[in-house]
Formats: C-alpha cells, sequence, structure tokens
C-alpha cells in the first residue's frame, strides 16, 4: 500500500508546487488510468479497479502562468508580508521607546531665557535652572585679563578661561561645589572669585579650583546667546 | 409583572405535567426498575407538588428583589443631550483649528471668569491655535510666582511658554465663596469627564429656556436647564447673541459660540487627538493589508497540504498472501 | 508577461540572506513612503482644517 500512497502525495505536491514543468503538469492533470503508462512507476499490487485509486483532476488548481513568474510572485507575496510586518513592528518599538523621553512639560522646564541687559557690569546673578543654582557674572574687562594670565600648569584642574566661557564678559557655571554640592558665596574667597563656606574651597573669577578640597572647576552647563542680551540655558 | 409571572407558572405547571405523563408512560413501558410499580396518580400529585414549590420560591424570590428600584427620577437624570454631528468627532478628522482659535477667544472672554483651565500650558496653544509670539504676549500678560530668591521671598514675574494657564481664583474656597458655594469645574478635561461629552455642554450651553417651565421647582440661586442632573444649575446662561466679536468675522451666534468653545474643550481634554487619529489611520490601512496578505500566505503554506489525496486501499480476503 | 522574472529571482529570492536583506530594506523603503503618503492623504482629508493651513492668516501679522 505504501507505494501508492507515497506516488499520489508526491504527485500532488509536485502539481501544487509552481516548479512544475509544463510537460509534468500536463501529467498530473490525468487521473490514475493514465499512471499506468510506461513511464509511471505506480503499478497497483491488488487486481481489479476501484474508485478510490483514482487521483482527482486538479487542473482546476493549476497554475496557469509560467513557473517562473509564479515563483517570484509567492516570493513577494511573503516577503513583501515580511516586510510589512517589520516596519510594523519597527514604528511600534519607536513609539514605545519615545514614551521613555522627557515628556513635554519637563522640555519646557529644560530652558531658561535670561535678559542679560539687566545685569550690570561686575554684578552676580544666580537664577534656578533644573533645580541647580546657575551663577551668571558678567565680568569686567580686568577679571577677564586676570582670569587668562593665570599659569594653566599650576591648576588643579587645569583649563584655559576661554574653554570655559563663550562670551569672555559673560561667565555661565553651575554653582554647585565639586566638592560635597554646596552653594559657593559669590565675590569672597582668596582669588576673588567663590568660595564654598562647608570645606574652604575657593574659586578664581573663571570658576577654577584654586585652593581647598574640590577636586575639579564649578561646571559649565550648556548656553547659547541667541541674540543680543538673551541666554538660554540648555 | 406578577401576573405575568402566575400566567408564566401555569404554562410551565402545565408542561411538567405532560412531561410527568410522559415519564410515567416511559416508566411503564420499561420492564425494569421499581418506578412501574408506582400509580400514575402518585406521580402526578408528586410532580404538581414540586412545580408549586418551586413556582412559588421563584414568586417569593421575585417578591424579595424582583422590582427594580429607580434611585433618580428622570429629572435627576437630566435631559438626554441630542447628538449632534460632530465633524471633529469622524474617524479621520482633525479638529478644525480656526473653530479651536474661535472657541479659546470665547473661553478667554467669556468662560475663563469663573472656570480654570489649568491643565493647558501656554506651549501647547503653540501650533494650535496661535503662533509663538502670540502666545509668549499672551503669557507675560499675567504674572507668575518664581523661586524663592536668596532671602527665601517669592517674587513675581511674567509668564513664559511652560506656565499654565491662569485660574480665576486662588483655590477652590475661594471660589465657592465667589459663587455661592458653587465650584465652577476646571475645564481641562470637562468633555472626557461628563456624560455626553460635546453634546452635552452644546445641550447645556444653549439648552436654558427662558423661563422654567410650569410646575418646576427652581432653587434660590439656581437655573432652570433642562440638561443638567437636577435641572437647577448655579451658573446662569452665559451665551447670547453678539457677545464676543470673532477676529474672522464669523457672525457670533449663541449656537455659534457653543460650538467653537465646546470643539475647543475637546481639543483642552485630547490634545494629541489629531495624532492619534492620524496614527489610527495609518495602522488601520497598513493592519488591513496586512490581513489580506496573511491570508494568501496562508492559502499558499497549506496549498500542498489541502490539495493532496491519501487513499487507503484495504487488501480484500481473497488478495491476501499469507 | 515583460518582466524579467528570472533575474529578479536569482537576485532578490534565491538567496536566504539576499532575500532577508530585501526584505528589511525594504522595509524601510516601504516605512518611508508610507509615512509620507498617509500623511498627504491625511492633508488632503483635513484640508483647510489644521493649523498649518491657517497659520499664514497670523503669521504675516507679525512681521
Amino acid at each position: 500500500m505504501a507505494p501508492l500512497a507515497t506516488a499520489s502525495r508526491t504527485l500532488v505536491a509536485r502539481t501544487s508546487s509552481t516548479l512544475l514543468r509544463p510537460a509534468v503538469s500536463a501529467r498530473a492533470i490525468s487521473t490514475s488510468p493514465a499512471l499506468r503508462d510506461a513511464s509511471s512507476t505506480f503499478e497497483n499490487p491488488f487486481k481489479g479497479e476501484r474508485k478510490s485509486e483514482k487521483v482527482p483532476d486538479f487542473s482546476k488548481y493549476m497554475a496557469r502562468n509560467p513557473s517562473s513568474v509564479n515563483q517570484v510572485f509567492s516570493y513577494f507575496m511573503v516577503g513583501a508580508m515580511g516586510a510589512i510586518s517589520a516596519a510594523g513592528a519597527k514604528s511600534t518599538i519607536q513609539e514605545f521607546l519615545k514614551n521613555m523621553s522627557a515628556s513635554a512639560d519637563v522640555l519646557a522646564m529644560a530652558k531658561v531665557e535670561v535678559d542679560l541687559s539687566s545685569i550690570p557690569e561686575g554684578k552676580n546673578v544666580i537664577i534656578k535652572w533644573r533645580g541647580k543654582p546657575v551663577f551668571i557674572r558678567h565680568r569686567t574687562a580686568a577679571e577677564i585679563e586676570e582670569a587668562n594670565k593665570v599659569n594653566i600648569q599650576s591648576l588643579r584642574d587645569p583649563q584655559a578661561d576661554s574653554d570655559r566661557v563663550k562670551k569672555p564678559e559673560w561667565l555661565v557655571m553651575l554653582g554647585v561645589c565639586t566638592h560635597l554640592g554646596c552653594v559657593p558665596i559669590g565675590e569672597a574667597g582668596d582669588f576673588g572669585g567663590w568660595f564654598c563656606p562647608c570645606h574652604g574651597s575657593h574659586y578664581d573669577i573663571s570658576g577654577r579650583i584654586r585652593k581647598g578640597p574640590a577636586p575639579l572647576n564649578l561646571e559649565i552647563p550648556a548656553y547659547d546667546f541667541p541674540e543680543e542680551n538673551k541666554l538660554v540655558i540648555g | 409583572m406578577l401576573a405575568r409571572s402566575c400566567l408564566r407558572s401555569t404554562r410551565a405547571f402545565a408542561g411538567a405535567r405532560n412531561g410527568a405523563i410522559n415519564f410515567s408512560k416511559r416508566a411503564a413501558s420499561s420492564s425494569s426498575g421499581s418506578a412501574a410499580e408506582q400509580s400514575p396518580l402518585g406521580l402526578n400529585i408528586a410532580a404538581v407538588a414540586s412545580t408549586a414549590v418551586a413556582a412559588g420560591s421563584i414568586a417569593w424570590y421575585y417578591h424579595l428583589y424582583g422590582p427594580t428600584a429607580h434611585a433618580m427620577t428622570p429629572a435627576e437624570e437630566g435631559l438626554h443631550p441630542t447628538k449632534y454631528p460632530w465633524v471633529h468627532q469622524e474617524w479621520f478628522k482633525t479638529f478644525d483649528h480656526q473653530a479651536l482659535r474661535r472657541g479659546f477667544q470665547v473661553y478667554r472672554e467669556v468662560c475663563a471668569s469663573c472656570h480654570s483651565l489649568s491643565r493647558v500650558p501656554y506651549r501647547s496653544l503653540v501650533g494650535t491655535i496661535m503662533t509663538v509670539d502670540e502666545a509668549k504676549a499672551l503669557a507675560e500678560e499675567n504674572e507668575y510666582d518664581t523661586e524663592p530668591n536668596e532671602q527665601g521671598e517669592i517674587e513675581k514675574r511674567p509668564g513664559k511658554l511652560s506656565d499654565y494657564l491662569p485660574a480665576p481664583y486662588k483655590n477652590d474656597e475661594a471660589a465657592r465663596f465667589a459663587n455661592n458655594g458653587a465650584l465652577p469645574p476646571d475645564l481641562s478635561l470637562i468633555v472626557k469627564a461628563r456624560h455626553g461629552g460635546c453634546d452635552y455642554i452644546f445641550s447645556l450651553l444653549t439648552g436654558y429656556p427662558d423661563e422654567p417651565p410650569a410646575g418646576a421647582q427652581v432653587g434660590a440661586g439656581l437655573n432652570f436647564n433642562p440638561y443638567f442632573p437636577g435641572t437647577g444649575i448655579a451658573m446662569a446662561r452665559v451665551l447670547y447673541d453678539g457677545l464676543v466679536e470673532y477676529e474672522d468675522e464669523t457672525p457670533a451666534s449663541t449656537s455659534q459660540m457653543a460650538k467653537d468653545v465646546v470643539e475647543f474643550l475637546n481639543w483642552a481634554a485630547e490634545p494629541e487627538m489629531d495624532d492619534r487619529k492620524r496614527m489610527g489611520m495609518k495602522v488601520l490601512v497598513v493592519t488591513s493589508v496586512l490581513f489580506a496578505l496573511s491570508v494568501w500566505v496562508k492559502r499558499y503554506k497549506w496549498s500542498w497540504l489541502k490539495t493532496r489525496k491519501l487513499v487507503y486501499d484495504p487488501p480484500q480476503a481473497s488478495n491476501t498472501r499469507h | 508577461m515583460a518582466v524579467p522574472v528570472r533575474p529578479i529571482y536569482d537576485f532578490l529570492f534565491r538567496k536566504n540572506y539576499s532575500m532577508l536583506g530585501v526584505v528589511f530594506v525594504s522595509a524601510f523603503a516601504f516605512e518611508m513612503f508610507y509615512d509620507t503618503t498617509m500623511n498627504k492623504v491625511w492633508d488632503n482629508i483635513n484640508r483647510g482644517r489644521q493649523w498649518k493651513d491657517i497659520r499664514h492668516k497670523y503669521a504675516q501679522e507679525e512681521e
């Protein structure tokens, strides 16, 4: 019995396959009596003929296009489904990841605008930005010169004054002592800059650490001057 | 209700009796079992009694728990608002931003004297209702508290885009005090927060009759509005023809203003709606294409199985070889 | 059919890795194309209703 089942299954499987050549397909259309020709390996070991042995007529399902066209079409359909699923999955994940970024109200608070025209020369202004104080100093020419005179190699955290400011007359930095996070006092200390009352760190007029326990210079936030007399921090 | 249930019970009764008869017949016809020995009369009595008990217990239960208790009268529910064909509520339609702009004008000139809109910041007006410069100018009209300065004093500063629209009252108590004890609700989410949404608010705003109908009881300081649950509302009619002057010269009829302000309030409650609907349209189109493709691919993958035929041909006795 | 079917098959689908690459590349291309097309359709459905359609009325007044 096995050969019959195998033969009919392979036959039908090949019928459905798009790889089938036209010559082969012509044979597949025929029913079981035609299988008994010389080329067929199928031979019923039992005598007599029964209805159940007749292979049904599958010609209705036969592909009308050449097999290669069908093949490309099938691959195209499968590939298109894959591509659209991939695009959908990508944008789904993208939307979920977007949820993790900062929300609009946080972003709106993340930038602070400062009107610089109200700050006279030689004055400090402290504003709050993201919960931290920001020191803005309108430096005088003498102070700028003093900041540039310092031998950088002698500093604990070597940094030139020009690396710390965008416009030399405006010094903008976070007012958080790099030692243990106190807020330094302006216009104080041995170097004419800032002095941290907690543990006695002295910063110079460029906010660089000169004396005391603090390891680093005062941090510079991201800021920009979009127009004259206007400062945007963040 | 009781009469109907009685009727039903007699019907059930009749059916039960028939069943009992059938059962007895069947029992009589079958040869085995002791049921055959019982007389049909005894079985009938048992069936009648059990049916009476069942019907009685149902009647008793219904008597206890059956009738629905309505806690509220129709007046307390309020009139159901008419369904209006809001264009912005269609599947693939955005808000009409010109209407939002008009609605915001109505809110500012009319509603804002009592109602806050505390969840809407100025920045969200930018790009939906106003330009950046207009929104900035609007924000600067109001003063906000600064963070404490070095002396710990809280100063005032002009508003920024990140600030929220100011409330007319300092707190709920002040609002109640100014309005005879009635609290004007915050309007940020009012469209989502009320049954009927846009329809309800539109009906409420335009539904004040000139005089309360005869027989309606209106409390002191209250106004009659059939759409408001309880019909007595502390808010008086506020929208009258020509109350505001629209900058785009739309005639400011009562219903026009109500429509605009309702659309604006819907925007305040769902500012993401435009993007959401656009995304929804994309998703619907792509998933329907994917569905069609997957149906095709399923048929393709199953075709070898669906088009095969298995033949089982049992050997006949004469053909078997031993 | 005038389409050169054989080269398409050989070039795009014959090797599994090339098919996979084609699928992923076309996924990106499809997404870009689809997004722009659907945004155009959306703007067409909602012509005159969105802010960008009425912005010019108010932005010009400022300048």
